[in-house]
């Protein structure tokens, strides 16, 4: 599969290759940066103060309009697709900033209650998206793409979007995320899933 | 959005062929140290609600949560937890160097208030691998889960489905959460909280959650292994579900569709009909939308037995526990059926349409169920059910 990437990313790599390790198929893949136009996630509406939710949105969809390309119809009708979340530190931002609110004294955004959790921006893709799988947030990448095939194998999702997501900590770091869909090779594609 | 027609039905839920058995089960809650204060507590009928002392909650339209007294600290607790389920399953010390840790957290607790060069390392991860070496348990393989309400259920169910595919003998299952500022006072921006100081699930006049405080650890074991090393089981982890509802990013489908599928799943992997249910502890959180929505969960995967199955939401006694919730919530469920009661559905104060169910008010019931349900939800339309059965 190509990719239009010419940012290379680590977390796709590991993805990858921790999908291969688990015997998936890899439908299509994502990142963010992929190119030196990456510069800003695109906001993301109900999500506020930081990039995390974005990111999140950003990378799935690109890795799930490709995986939908060209498919006619609903792509996703028929398939029940997982949605993985995996980040080393969660929304490190949002965190610092309630916590800032808490100690100073000030009220705590209303929003910052929505965004708390991954779980939040995973039901926002699985609204936008049409994914009825299980929605599970894990701590780090090969975690994620372990729990992606279990879900499969187990039979509560036919396919998975497993997301590495993280935000930069320190000076010189960077945000980062990185996507694919994921099944396994013996799993009945439904219509729209053939793609490779 | 997507209408009912338009949500597959599951995939195809399927489990490895290995029985799963519980061997070991601690817990701290508002009612105290351990299974046996869980259960009084429960059984008492008195929520453990109170006004909060351990941090200031005076700028907040709510002051109230079900809290163990002082300012007990997470890693200790957690840690503390963990190593009474490994003493109570009965566990020697060449058994946990093997055994793997799934944790369900939120963040690593020291984060937001980290000094920037400390923050890389402050991953929830790290905080599993740490409860993890001081307990004993094994370096590898550990899994740290923060997807919010179900995260330890969740875990629980993955913890299942390895090892009745032989992907695992043996995995220790915690959750912890303590009542602290900042969840507190996201909560409390949120609108979330009772206003009136009580949760009252199913009940008309409800006004919404409690946080409460909530740290449990349960040993999930095949049977073969357990029976290997002579542990006798508590009970049986006889089916699990879990589902998204593909709705909405913070608010559960109207209908349920998600839960009922999850429910469904559970009933299925466990081999059993809705009537071989005994009782449900429901998510029940007490908000003015999920209740509905998992009443019509509940009718869509049970049927006529919505009717007759004692329900009660256990978090109107000790609170909303965040991602340990799915794990104290089945202790609860777990220590209820061994002594033959069921804890009530507390803070009712009369019946509301949209959520009829036979609750468990008044008083505790007695009954021997073979097979329970214990229920969760979460942010993200996120549905798990697990189905416990006698050993």
């Amino acid at each position: 599969m190509t990719i239009p990437t010419s940012v290379v990313s680590p977390d796709l790599t590991a993805l990858t290759l921790a999908a291969d390790e688990a015997g998936l198929r890899v439908l299509s893949a994502a990142a963010w940066p992929e190119t030196p136009d990456d510069v800003a996630a695109t906001p993301l509406a109900g999500f506020i103060d930081s990039t995390f939710s974005p990111l999140v949105a950003e990378a799935a969809g690109r890795a799930l309009r490709r995986r939908d390309a060209g498919a006619p119809g609903s792509p996703t009708s028929g398939s029940v697709t997982a949605i993985v979340i995996a980040t080393t530190r969660g929304d490190v931002t949002s965190a610092i900033r309630v916590a800032s609110a808490v100690d100073n004294g000030r009220g705590v955004p209303p929003l910052h209650f929505f965004q708390s959790v991954p779980n939040s921006v995973a039901g926002h893709l699985a609204a936008r998206w049409r994914l009825t799988g299980p929605v599970v947030c894990v701590s780090g990448i090969t975690a994620g793409v372990e729990v992606a095939a279990l879900l499969i194998t187990d039979g509560d999702a036919d396919a998975a979007l497993v997301v590495s997501v993280d935000l930069a900590v320190t000076d010189g770091d960077r945000d980062r995320a990185a996507a694919i869909v994921v099944t396994f090779p013996d799993v009945q594609a439904p219509p729209g899933m053939s793609g490779t | 959005m997507t209408d009912g027609s338009a949500v597959p039905s599951v995939s195809a839920a399927r489990r490895g062929p290995g029985p799963v058995v519980l061997t070991g089960a601690s817990v701290l809650s508002a009612f105290g140290r351990g299974t046996e204060a869980l259960l009084a507590g429960v059984l008492s009928g008195r929520p453990a609600f109170a006004p909060v002392r351990r941090f200031d909650v005076s700028g907040r339209r709510v002051g109230v949560a079900a809290a163990m007294p002082g300012s007990p600290d997470l890693r200790t607790e957690v840690a503390r937890v963990v190593r009474e389920a490994c003493d109570d399953a009965g566990l020697v010390a060449p058994d946990r160097a093997r055994t793997p840790l799934f944790l369900a957290i939120h963040v690593h607790p020291d984060l937001a208030r980290a000094p920037e060069s400390d923050r890389p390392r402050l991953g929830p991860g790290a905080f599993t691998a740490s409860v993890a070496a001081e307990c004993g348990l094994a370096e590898h393989r550990l899994r740290t889960y923060t997807s919010a309400c179900v995260a330890a259920s969740t875990a629980i169910a993955d913890a299942a489905a390895m090892i009745a595919r032989g992907q695992a003998d043996r995995v220790v299952v915690a959750g912890g959460y303590l009542v602290e500022a900042d969840q507190f006072g996201l909560f409390d921006a949120g609108r979330v909280l009772a206003l009136d100081g009580q949760v009252r699930p199913f009940s008309t006049g409800r006004r919404g959650l409690l946080l409460g405080d909530g740290i449990g650890a349960v040993v999930v074991e095949s049977a073969a292994t357990a029976q290997g090393r002579r542990a006798v089981p508590l009970a049986r982890l006889a089916g699990w579900g879990r589902t998204g509802d593909g709705y909405h990013s913070v608010q559960p489908h109207p209908d349920g569709l998600g839960l009922a599928r999850a429910i469904t799943a559970a009933l299925q992997r466990a081999g059993i009909g809705p009537a071989d249910l005994g009782y449900i502890n429901a998510h029940g959180s007490g908000t003015s939308h999920s209740d509905p929505a998992e009443t019509k969960a509940l009718r869509r995967a049970l049927g006529d037995a919505a009717d007759t199955v004692p329900v009660s939401s256990t978090k109107s006694l000790h609170g909303q526990a965040l991602e340990a919730s799915g794990v104290l919530e089945l202790i609860v469920t777990l220590v209820a059926v061994r002594k033959g009661m069921l804890p009530v559905n507390a803070g009712f104060v009369g019946p509301d349409d949209a959520c009829r169910l036979n609750l468990v008010l008044n008083d505790p019931l007695a009954a021997t169920p073979e097979h329970a349900l214990s229920l969760n939800a979460a942010f993200g339309g996120a549905n798990t059910a697990l189905v416990l059965g006698t050993p």
